[in-house]
Order: C-alpha cells, then sequence, then structure tokens
C-alpha cells in the first residue's frame, strides 16, 4: 500500500524525469495497447478488446497510435479518450454522439470524466423513475437470492431457470449469468461467458441488449437503421412465437 | 452559505522549484452548518426501515433492548416520516411494513411481539427491508435501511462481497444502508462491508443499552445530512502525481473516490501525498472536483478547486515548521490504515507480530506533540494491546471498526470519545 514510503519529513523522490512539467504530452507516459487495456480496464472496471480500441481509432474516437519500431505506443491523451469513449458509451450513447468529445484537449476530456462520475443511476434516469427502479432491481434479487439449496451460486441456478423457461425468455435471460457485473454498470458494459465477449446496453429497467465483441454493428446512418429494424422485426416474431 | 467549502492545508506551506519534492496535504470540507432557524422538523422526511436479528443468539437482554431501542425510534420519528420494521432468524418477517408514523402506539405493540428464534438470513432480512423502503421511495427523502444483527449471516446468501454488491447496487438506486453489530459475535468485515457500500453509518455496539444513543446519533445523522453518495476526483496538473490517499476510500468509475455523507458541523478530512517534479511558480498542483447528492432536490452538485503552493529552494522548505494539526491528522489515518495490518497478522494466528506492530504505532503516535485527540488514538492503541491477549475477537472487532473511521461515517459512543 505504500504507506511505509510515507514520511511526516517532506522527502525527496530521484532526480530522473525533469521533462514532466508539460502538460500530461502522450510522452509523459506510453502504453503499449496490453498496458492500455490493463489501466483503461481498471478505472472502467470492464474488460476491454483490443479490437475495441482499434475500432474506436478507425472511427477517429482516438488519436492514431505513434509507433515505436512496430508497434503501436499509446499516451495519456489516448486513455483519456478511451475512458471517456466507454463510459459514455455504457449511458447508452451512440459513438456518433460521443465523437464530438474525443477531439477536446486533454484538460476538458479531464473535465468530463470528472462529471460523468458519480453520476450514474441518478443521471440516467429521472428521479421520478427511480423509485421503480428501485424496487425492480430488489425484486431481481430476490429471484436470484431465493434459488434452490445453493444461493450463493446464483449463476447456474438463474441459467438453470431460464434454461427451464426455454424459448424466447430463456434466450433473452441467459447471457445474465454475470449478474454481479451487470448489477455494477447498468447502462452497458462488457462481460465475458464461456470464452466470447459481449457488449451489453440497458434500454429500460429489466430490459437489456447483448451484442457479442465479434458482431460490428453498422455505423450511424441509413445502414444502421436497416440493421436495426431486421433485429426489431426478428424480436417481434419471437415474442408472437413466445405468446402462443 | 449553502456549499461546503473545501480548503488545503499542506504539511508545509511551499513547494520545492530545485528538485523534485514530495508534499503532504490535507483536503478538509466543511458543510456549510445547519440554515439558522432550521429545527428538526424542517429536515427531509425520513423513510426508514429497521431490520432487527431475531436469531437465537439475540434472546434474551440484547433482544429486550434491541426492542426498547426500536420503540425510542419510533417516538422520535414525526407523522411526515415513514417506517418499517422487520425481523428475520432463517425466516423473514414484517412486523410492521411500511406506513406513516402518526401514532408510535401501533410500532411498539407490534415491536414487542418480536421474539427469539433461529439461524440468520441476515441478507433476506436487509432485503425484504430494503423492499418496504423501495415501495414508498421518495427522491425527497432520506431512504435507509438500518439493520442490526449479532451475528454471522449463516442463512442464505452469505458472501461478503455479493451481499456488499448487491447492498452498492441499492445506493446506486436512492437508498442507503447502516450497519450495526451488537456484541462480540456479529461479522465485523461484513458488516464494515455493508456500511460501506450502503454510503451509510456503521457501529459497533459491545453492549444493548447503548442503542437508544446510536438511533438517537443517527437520527441526527439523517437530519443534518447535506450531501449523499459524495465523490472526491483529485487530479494532478503539470506533471504533479497522487501517490497516495491515506484514507483508503472506496474507489468509484473514473479513478474518482467515494467518501461519508457530508453532515452539517461535521469536517471531512482526506490525507493525499503528492509527488512533484521540481516546480515552476504559478502553476496548478491540483484540480479536485467534489461531487454529491443534495437530500430533498436529488440533483448532484459540485465544487472544483484548484491548488497552488508558493516555491521555495528544498532547503528552505525544511526549515519552514510543519503544521501541527495536519500532522496529527496524518498520522491518525496512517494509525487507521496500519491497523489493517495488524488484522490481517491476527487472521494468520501471529498474535506476536501483532502485538509488535500495535507497539510499534503506539511508539510513532506517542512521539507526537501531545493533544486530547492523540492522546486519545494513544488509549485506543493501548487498549488494543491489552485486548490482543485478554479478548482477541472484541480488539479485531475494535481494530477493524476503528480503520474504517478513514472512510466511512463510524459511530462512536460518548462515553469513548471522553
Amino acid at each position: 500500500m505504500g504507506h511505509e514510503a510515507y514520511s511526516l519529513d517532506t522527502c525527496t523522490a530521484s532526480v530522473d524525469n525533469l521533462d514532466m512539467v508539460k502538460v500530461s504530452t502522450p510522452a509523459d507516459a506510453l502504453y503499449g495497447l496490453e498496458d492500455l487495456l490493463v489501466a483503461a480496464g481498471d478505472l472502467l472496471r470492464e474488460e476491454i478488446s483490443p479490437r475495441t480500441v482499434r475500432l474506436y481509432a478507425t472511427q477517429g474516437l482516438i488519436d492514431r497510435p505513434g509507433k515505436e519500431g512496430r508497434s503501436a505506443v499509446y499516451g495519456q491523451r489516448h486513455l483519456l479518450q478511451l475512458v471517456l469513449v466507454r463510459a459514455l458509451a455504457r449511458r447508452g450513447l451512440s459513438l456518433s454522439a460521443i465523437a464530438p468529445f474525443c477531439v477536446l484537449a486533454d484538460a476538458d476530456l479531464e473535465q468530463q470524466l470528472e462529471q460523468l462520475d458519480g453520476e450514474g443511476a441518478a443521471a440516467t434516469a429521472p428521479s421520478a423513475s427511480t423509485g421503480n427502479e428501485a424496487l425492480q432491481y430488489l425484486r431481481d434479487l430476490s429471484s436470484t437470492a431465493d434459488g434452490p439449496d445453493s444461493p450463493a451460486d446464483e449463476s447456474s441456478s438463474f441459467a438453470r431457470k431460464a434454461t427451464a423457461m426455454g424459448s424466447v425468455l430463456g434466450m433473452l435471460n441467459k447471457p445474465l449469468s454475470s449478474l454481479s457485473r451487470s448489477e455494477r454498470t447498468p447502462s452497458g458494459s462488457r462481460s465475458s461467458d464461456g470464452g466470447s465477449r459481449w457488449l451489453r446496453f440497458t434500454l429500460a429497467p429489466g430490459i437489456e441488449v447483448h451484442v457479442r465483441d465479434s458482431v460490428l454493428p453498422p455505423p450511424a446512418g441509413p445502414r444502421r437503421q436497416q440493421w436495426l429494424q431486421h433485429l426489431l422485426d426478428r424480436l417481434n416474431a419471437l415474442l408472437d412465437a413466445a405468446d402462443r | 452559505m449553502t456549499r461546503p467549502i473545501l480548503r488545503f492545508r499542506p504539511l508545509r506551506p511551499a513547494v520545492a522549484s530545485d528538485r523534485p519534492s514530495t508534499l503532504d496535504l490535507l483536503l478538509t470540507i466543511t458543510p456549510p452548518p445547519a440554515a439558522a432557524g432550521a429545527t428538526l422538523r424542517e429536515r427531509p422526511p425520513l423513510n426508514l426501515a429497521l431490520v432487527i436479528d431475531r436469531s437465537g443468539s439475540m434472546s434474551g437482554t440484547k433482544l429486550s433492548y434491541a426492542r426498547k431501542a426500536a420503540r425510542f425510534l419510533a417516538g422520535e420519528l414525526t407523522s411526515r416520516d415513514r417506517l418499517a420494521i422487520v425481523s428475520f432468524d432463517d425466516e423473514v418477517q414484517i412486523v410492521v411494513p411500511s406506513r406513516l408514523v402518526a401514532d408510535p402506539q401501533p410500532f411498539i405493540a407490534a415491536i414487542n411481539t418480536i421474539h427469539s428464534g433461529g439461524c440468520t438470513a441476515l441478507f433476506d432480512g436487509w432485503r425484504v427491508g430494503a423492499t418496504q423502503v423501495a415501495e414508498h421511495l421518495d427522491p425527497g427523502a432520506m431512504n435507509r435501511v438500518l439493520l442490526l444483527s449479532d451475528g454471522q449471516a449463516n442463512e442464505g446468501l452469505t458472501n461478503q462481497e455479493q451481499i456488499a454488491a448487491k447492498v452498492a447496487g441499492l445506493t446506486q438506486r436512492g437508498i442507503s444502508t447502516s450497519a450495526f453489530g451488537l456484541g462480540d459475535d456479529f461479522d465485523e468485515d461484513l458488516m464494515g462491508a455493508m456500511a460501506a457500500a450502503g454510503d451509510g453509518t456503521l457501529a459497533h455496539i459491545e453492549t444493548p443499552s447503548q442503542l437508544a444513543d446510536l438511533y438517537a446519533s443517527e437520527l441526527q445523522g439523517l437530519a443534518s445530512t447535506f450531501g449523499r453518495r459524495v465523490s472526491l476526483g483529485v487530479r494532478g496538473k503539470h506533471g504533479a502525481e497522487v501517490v497516495d490517499r491515506l484514507n483508503d476510500l472506496t474507489p468509484t468509475t473514473a479513478g474518482n473516490h467515494q467518501l461519508p455523507n457530508l453532515r452539517a458541523c461535521q469536517e471531512l478530512n482526506v490525507g493525499l501525498q503528492i509527488n512533484l517534479p521540481a516546480w515552476i511558480p504559478d502553476q496548478e498542483i491540483l484540480s479536485v472536483r467534489l461531487a454529491w447528492e443534495a437530500p430533498g432536490s436529488g440533483e448532484r452538485q459540485s465544487l472544483i478547486e484548484h491548488l497552488q503552493l508558493p516555491v521555495m529552494e528544498s532547503e528552505e522548505i525544511k526549515q519552514l515548521d510543519p503544521d501541527g494539526a495536519v500532522a496529527e491528522q496524518l498520522a491518525v489515518f496512517k494509525a487507521n490504515r496500519e491497523r489493517n495490518r495488524v488484522i490481517a497478522e491476527l487472521d494468520r494466528g501471529d498474535v506476536g507480530s501483532a502485538s509488535v506492530s500495535l507497539g510499534k504505532l503506539f511508539g510513532d503516535l506517542s512521539v507526537m506533540p501531545a493533544t486530547p485527540r492523540l492522546t486519545r488514538e494513544l488509549n485506543l492503541l493501548s487498549e488494543k494491546l491489552a485486548l490482543l491477549k485478554s479478548d482477541p475477537k472484541r480488539g479485531r472487532k475494535r481494530l477493524r471498526n476503528e480503520s474504517q473511521r478513514s472512510s466511512l461515517n463510524v459511530w462512536e459512543s460518548d462515553d469513548e470519545q471522553t
């Protein structure tokens, strides 16, 4: 925890990094891709895949990485951009809505992040519906915590229930197996499930959409609309089938 | 004054211009005092559930005090407040469903029917109590579950991390949780984790006669709450790097940290250690953002402050007298943190090392200038040293309680403070 180093006397650190007086330039902290993923993952408490970073880079949400020999190197600014994009995406903002924030100066990126923090449920839900959200949350808890004889192992009992229900409901429920994870980040996050990664979006209390990492949604525009319409039709058909 | 004041208090009031240095800094947050003429009547309404353990171990004096304290609580509330009473052993019983406390009599009659029974389904008790609050959730009220238990959770969900995650989920949705452990057998780690995740109060009561005082203090705390779900973001500028946060606050997303509720007239302190490169005059060292939710409005508010300090040669800085009050507060934080090491040693069964660590801690504090506060801290430490031999279980409970004072509202009885 570093407390041994703490002393009430002003102590001095080693004299090595005197060029650090510049404002958080990318040069003051360089990461390889792995380091960037770990650093951002720690801040966001979610796993981030290399693919996500490349996707964001190609869409201009993250600046192009620098090169050091043949490998890409990332700096503080990339980290800020990545964390901001994920934090906003988890709130349900589309990437095209996020894009304007990503070109801001570093200080403004930080400001944005600071303002986002801690506002979670209160900021995303109007206060009138908060009550329902708390109640719905507790009802969800009771359906998992009351599982037969192994209440601690909620994932398997929940998956079992889901499978038993079969059909559409079962299919919709199954990715919920990592429940505690979805609670931490209620408005969209990644989770690993049997080796594959899922991006999850909360559309309304109790309703989530899960998208496998390998699926690339089309960019905003007519193709996106067409794609969503197709999914909507499919969901509609499945709901009809479940009613019967 | 309707906003908190955030002050920077460096141990020494300058940073070095000629070489990299380390800055020891205290952030002091002072919430505004309760508005002049505000009475208890003008506080936000309370929406509470009292969840009482009635497992076998609560039988006798403990339960009779718990009933008495619950009657006291009902008597202190007004017709604007809601109260539900839930009790649990291996089953959960809603003793009184949530209702306005127009007349405490029905509560008192129902409380008298609580009798002790079997195991401790603590999580389910919490959940049912929380549901009572949630059914009447009012963004303008203080919505809170008060959980009183004397035992280890041994029925239903019992895993500490999972329970804490679920409590935190409810905090996000507007309902906080306080955790009160009674006696010598409750699970101090679980109760501490629940109070931290619940954005509430942690209390360790050794004799049930203290319950009424605790409830009174909790009501007072709820009534004087100025901000809840408080987050603190500290960012180093121009190469300044925060290398240690002495309070061991719970991290939130994006690198910020959770602070206890802001209460009128209750100062909060945060200890920081910052590494600096050789510093250029007139540069910002830190930006600090405090954000909170005001009860009654549900809106999030925030405050941003920036730190600048004069620069001097490092030799000159060494000549400056350190601020005694800052040094003392930082030392207390450090001692709170070191208690965790003592607990880890106890958990390994290594009472010898635990005693040595406590002794060292005592030695470090005893060389500082004596103040009433430090004297009290020294008394606490020497008392723990004695308990390691006579009653290590109780010693561990008190150590855990004291260690969490840096990051939580921890109830301390008046007799202990004097």
